[in-house]
């Protein structure tokens, strides 16, 4: 019930918004302030309420949703299955947290705001709704509905080329909508949904008696072609498509892997294909170009949304589906992925290092930190895939008051090239110190999450039996660029003498607001950084349990 | 030590400083300097109190940080005589440069600032010299650097103050990304990262990788540079980081690590450390800047010690970390006493201080001797220590060419004395080169207390009571006392030295001291002086080698990625858009034409129908069949 209501009630606030008269337009942004505190506090229970002990689904409902007669192939069947397991948990506090952020840095917001705040709650829901679902068909939903509020967040409130990066954000995106989409169809003709095939067959006459040597009945049953097509049950059901059992001996993608289109396996061109999709969410080099334009056309609040919950649904994706679903293919091409996430490391960190403009810095320092991410899940250690989940929730966090620093300037002079501001220290000593904590936090100072999460991935692809040792070591370069873009932009920014384009009175310390947003976020960077257990806590056990299907094949 | 009031004594040495940087950063003007001398003060009392109360080393595990799948990182003290002894010593210094920078930065607003960063440099170290596992370490280690980068840039208004923090900063994360390349490397080969197990030898690549912290923080060849430009930070951080504790870090770090080093990965280090003391020696000689001089010293002296950690002698290196730290925070503060009368930094506008500043004069002058090897001062014991162990290591090799680390060294340190005499002949002797406006006189009392008092300790009684061997003396107890590992140099534990090793010794000492005083520089823009200068170029050499051909490889992957991977996305882009015009061409020509073409036909046909059977439902019905079939023919 929690998890739904983490969906539905920003919906419904997005609705309530569209609906309302005109004359309540100043209440908008308290609705979608009360909506996501509610989120907060919602995820707050949702982590109590989960045991951090078992490693599988846990706050399950399930309901029947739509079921689709085949004919002789069987029928399909969609559920609305919403559940999180230690996986998906710290990315749905994440994105309750940052979701509050944007909310409270969108409050300057003036035009359009009825647009706006719907907008903003729509993507909210349908955020929370990626992290949470457990049906690729509900997954897939929540995926592409997160476009369309995002592309007009771009392409409504942008900066002066709004519409060429929201449109390429969009097409970028949908190029891997539609690879998803081509494996989720082929997927659920391939697999079968144990329970209600043993329903169908009338092995079980109630989905209560299916334990685990019914289900082991139905797969050997399946294995042998015993089961006659039509009765077979095919499903979107995460939990099943994870399980090799239950998978169609001749289907396209068996896991037999005797279907060869191109003289490759289908399972494994279908990884690459949800790889490739991911990947540009996450994103990859060479699939990240969208990622700078829509950061340095996007208003403050969307960037902060965009870098701190939407680029973690593509290292979701990663777990939950293109390596959950094709371990074979995380396992065969561990090192080109490893690979692709050192080449995103050094490649970002070296494009960053050449920016004059601070959001672009910023957009390709998270290109290079989100490398970080694909070397640890490709290294499939524990530390690595730990070190990869918590890298995405550093991220989340310090990437959102990256992008609040970048909009402190921008918000007061609408100019966010470095060499227009120097000495920022002597005029904005506030607004220095947390960008230099942030700066410091990024670049991987211990104390902060941002350490933890490099050196866990950094350990776990070192311990790692499928990459080399210099992959590791190409990696570690990263931190030393880290610190070279960073420090190179503090310098120039804020110390010697005070010079700037504008006038200094255009340059105030930051207001309240901005430090409500910025403190807490600091805070929470150096608690997770001292603390790391928090995370691995909640991780470790799923974890544990996500590895065991790589021992297997 | 496995008492529990120990224990906490070390928790709260370890938590005091990082509380104070908080207290003392949001505490006012007047208030930060006191509080943050005598958090210090109380630091100094317990780390007094734990190094006297203990009997042997101890590993207390205070807690877990971490665990997670099979991995533990748990966060423990490794308290040993090596701790011991600079845990004391870090916190002296650092009360004494603190006590001297109430005096010295008197007239600057942001004191609260400046002892805050203090604290944060205190607690870090304290960190690194208590930190039972490599990568708490390696935790530590980093946030000295911040603590460094921030005490540098303290001046964030100078434009040079600023790079150097940068640069001290960058300069130590590649050195820190060997470090941790090493500690990742070890995980994988011994399956833990705690120093009480790490006993073993491991391969020499993890060892130099390992080095590579040490190259950064203590400043050895090729990473120097950020040493001379980090005397930009005001004078007492220099003596306290960057002379006499930070830059140790890595003397310690070897220590530490020693059971790692193969021969191989040592036989690097000890010529690594050998290049840096001949290289900062040349480097200091003809310098100007009074803190330069003393900056490349450190270097020289700080590539001793490597030296002296490379042929095996831990108890040599660890010793001259000791005496080092003493007479150099001297010489620094002291040279801080003679900016602060001069308001100058540059030797060329000094000279007969010794008259207007005599107490200032005998301290540095006793400090610069300690530096020097001159005998009845503690520097002479520990750097003949030192040449005793290169000597014995070298009788111990198979090549004779082991004999060029000794040889080298004992000129290094006969180059010590040539460039220490210059100094003192330059700042104190002869006739005042200053402006005519300036009055030089005897600073305050907090600023020449500090001075006197680490000239005082400069003398060999504090170390050892024979004048000339630290055999047996109590630091070489202590510093035997939980070393980890056995291969240590057995000539250099049994302090087997040469007989002619002290005359000699002495010797160059005398030559050079003489040479130092009676020489004078040659021209500036001759090639030896330039090249001392710049200390051979090095700066330039790297900007050259590796600064530029980033950036510029950072600049051209940008163009490359708006050009040819965004091009190729746009050109992508366009050419579908291209492609939709050239369908939507056909479409609008072709199959419009031939489905319009269809409906024409069809329509004459149910026109002819219509008009010969003249009934309605026929006609249709005819004239949908025919479209039908005219349909599948278009699709077949």
């Amino acid at each position: 019930m929690l998890l739904s209501l983490l969906i539905f009630l920003p919906l419904v606030g997005a609705l309530v918004i569209a609906l309302l008269p005109d004359t309540l337009r100043p209440q908008f942004r308290l609705i979608a302030l009360g909506v996501t505190v509610a989120e907060l506090f919602i995820s707050g229970l949702v982590y109590a309420a989960f045991d951090p002990a078992n490693p599988g689904y846990q706050l399950l409902q399930q309901t029947d949703w739509i079921t689709l007669a085949l004919g002789s192939i069987g029928s399909v069947s969609i559920d609305y299955l919403v559940g999180i397991d230690g996986i998906s948990l710290p990315l749905v506090i994440l994105s309750a947290v940052v979701m509050l952020v944007g909310v409270v840095s969108s409050w300057n917001i003036v035009e359009r705001q009825r647009a706006y705040f719907s907008l903003y709650l729509l993507l909210t829901g349908t955020v929370m709704g990626c992290f949470v679902a457990l049906d690729f068909f509900l997954f897939f939903l929540f995926f592409e509905f997160m476009l369309l509020p995002m592309y007009f967040l771009i392409g409504l409130w942008g900066g002066p080329r709004r519409e060429y990066a929201s449109i390429k954000f969009f097409l970028y995106t949908l190029l891997g909508s539609v690879l998803i989409l081509l494996v989720m169809i082929g997927l659920s003709m391939s697999v079968m949904d144990p329970v209600s095939t043993a329903l169908a067959t009338g092995l079980i006459n109630s989905p209560e008696l299916a334990d685990t040597n019914i289900i082991r009945l139905v797969q050997a049953q399946l294995a042998n072609g015993q089961i006659d097509p039509g009765q077979l049950v095919h499903t979107f059901d995460f939990r099943y498509l994870s399980d090799g059992g239950n998978y169609l001996p001749s289907a396209f993608l068996s896991v037999s892997g005797e279907t060869l289109p191109l003289g490759i396996p289908a399972r494994m061109l279908a990884f690459w294909a949800v790889f490739i999709g991911f990947a540009i969410k996450l994103p990859i080099v060479p699939l990240h170009t969208w990622l700078p334009d829509a950061h340095v056309e996007a208003p403050t609040p969307v960037s902060v949304v965009l870098a701190g919950v939407l680029l973690k649904i593509g290292g979701y994706g990663f777990l939950r589906i293109a390596w959950g679903f094709f371990p074979d293919g995380g396992a065969e091409y561990a090192r080109v992925l490893a690979g692709l996430g050192v080449l995103s490391i050094i490649y970002g960190g070296l494009n960053a290092l050449a920016q004059n403009d601070v959001k672009k810095m910023i957009a390709y320092s998270s290109v290079s930190h989100m490398g970080f991410v694909l070397l640890g899940v490709a290294a499939l250690t524990p530390e690595g895939i730990n070190g990869a989940i918590y890298q995405m929730v550093s991220h989340g966090v310090l990437s959102a008051m990256l992008f609040l620093i970048a909009g402190v300037v921008y918000d007061r002079t609408h100019d966010r090239r470095i060499d227009s501001y120097r000495g920022l220290n002597k005029t904005m000593p506030q607004y220095a110190t947390l960008t230099t904590i942030a700066f410091f936090g990024s670049l991987g100072l211990p104390g902060f999450s941002g350490f933890v999460g490099e050196l866990f991935t950094l350990m776990g692809s070192m311990q790692s039996a499928w990459l080399p040792g210099w992959f590791t070591a190409a990696a570690t370069l990263g931190i030393a660029l880290a610190a070279g873009y960073f420090l190179w932009t503090l310098q120039r920014m804020f110390f010697g003498p005070y010079w700037s384009r504008h006038e200094a009175s255009a340059l105030p310390d930051l207001t309240p607001r901005e430090r409500l947003l910025l403190i807490p976020l600091g805070l929470l960077a150096l608690v997770l950084g001292l603390f790391p257990n928090l995370i691995f806590d909640l991780t470790h056990a799923s974890v544990g349990e996500w590895l065991k299907r790589f021992l297997v094949s | 030590m496995h008492d529990p009031l120990a224990t906490t004594l070390l928790t709260l040495i370890l938590l005091l400083p990082f509380a104070g940087f908080l207290g003392v950063r949001m505490s006012s003007r007047q208030v930060a300097g006191p509080l943050a001398i005598v958090l210090t003060g109380i630091g100094l009392l317990l780390s007094g109190v734990v190094l006297v109360g203990t009997t042997g080393p101890a590993v207390p595990i205070l807690a877990e940080w971490l665990n997670m799948s099979g991995v533990s990182i748990p966060i423990g003290f490794r308290y040993d005589g090596p701790t011991a002894i600079i845990l004391v010593l870090a916190h002296f210094v650092a009360l004494l440069v603190q006590i001297y920078s109430l005096s010295y930065l008197d007239a600057d607003a942001d004191k609260p600032r400046y002892f805050g960063y203090l604290q944060l440099f205190v607690g870090a170290k304290a960190g690194i010299l208590l930190a039972s596992n490599l990568i708490v370490m390696y935790a530590f280690w980093e946030l000295v650097g911040l603590a460094s980068y921030l005490l540098i840039g303290f001046w964030y208004e100078k434009p040079q103050a600023a790079r150097a923090a940068q640069k001290a900063f960058l300069y130590n994360r590649v050195g820190d990304v060997g470090f941790l390349i090493g500690i990742l490397l070890t995980y994988r080969i011994f399956g833990t990262v705690e120093f009480a197990q790490l006993t073993a030898e491991a391969p020499t690549v993890v060892g130099l990788l390992l080095f590579m912290g040490c190259m950064g923080k203590s400043a050895q060849f090729p990473l120097i540079g950020w040493l001379p430009d980090a005397m930009e930070g005001p004078t007492p951080v220099s003596a306290l980081l960057h002379a006499a504790t930070m830059v140790a870090a890595g003397i310690f770090l070897l220590a530490r690590i020693h059971p790692l080093l193969s021969p191989d990965a040592l036989v690097v280090i000890a010529l690594i450390g050998t290049v840096t003391t001949l290289w900062g020696g040349y480097s200091a000689l003809f310098q100007t800047d009074i803190k330069k001089v003393l900056a490349f010293s450190t270097v020289s002296q700080l590539g001793l010690m490597v030296a002296a950690m490379g042929t095996d002698n831990l108890n040599g290196g660890l010793f001259h970390l000791l005496t080092h730290a003493f007479f150099k925070a001297g010489l620094f503060l002291g040279a801080g006493a003679v900016i602060h009368a001069l308001h100058t930094q540059d030797m060329r506008q000094m000279g007969g201080l010794r008259r207007s500043m005599p107490v200032t004069f005998w301290a540095y002058t006793i400090c610069a001797a300690a530096l020097a090897g001159v005998p009845f001062l503690s520097g002479f014991l520990s750097k003949e220590s030192i040449l005793a162990g290169a000597f014995a290591w070298a009788s111990g090799q198979h090549s004779p060419l082991a004999y060029g680390i000794p040889v080298a060294l004992l000129l290094s340190s006969g180059l010590t004395a040539l460039y220490m005499a210059r100094q003192v002949r330059l700042v104190f002797l002869g006739e005042s080169h200053a402006p005519t406006q300036a009055h030089p006189h005897e600073p305050d009392r907090l600023l020449l207390g500090p001075v006197v008092l680490l000239a005082v300790l400069s003398a060999w009684v504090w170390f050892a009571l024979n004048p000339l061997s630290a055999h047996g003396s109590w630091p070489d107890t202590l510093f035997s006392a939980g070393q980890l590992g056995q291969p240590v140099n057995p000539a250099a534990a049994a302090h087997i030295v040469p007989v002619w090793l002290a005359p000699l010794s002495i010797a160059l000492v005398l030559l050079g001291g003489w040479l130092g005083f009676r020489l004078r520089d040659p021209a500036p823009d001759q090639l030896v002086v330039r090249a001392s200068v710049q200390y051979g170029f090095l700066d330039e050499f790297l900007n050259w080698l590796v600064v530029k051909p980033v950036v510029r490889l950072a600049h051209g992957l940008y163009r490359a990625d708006t050009r040819v991977v965004d091009g190729a996305v746009n050109g992508g882009g366009i050419g579908v858009v291209v492609l939709a015009h050239i369908a939507s061409a056909v479409d609008r020509f072709g199959v419009d034409g031939v489905v319009n073409g269809g409906a024409w036909l069809a329509n004459r046909l149910g026109g002819l129908t219509r008009s010969v059977g003249g009934g309605r439902v026929q006609s249709y019905i005819t004239a949908a069949v025919v479209g039908l079939l005219l349909l599948i023919w278009w699709l077949v």
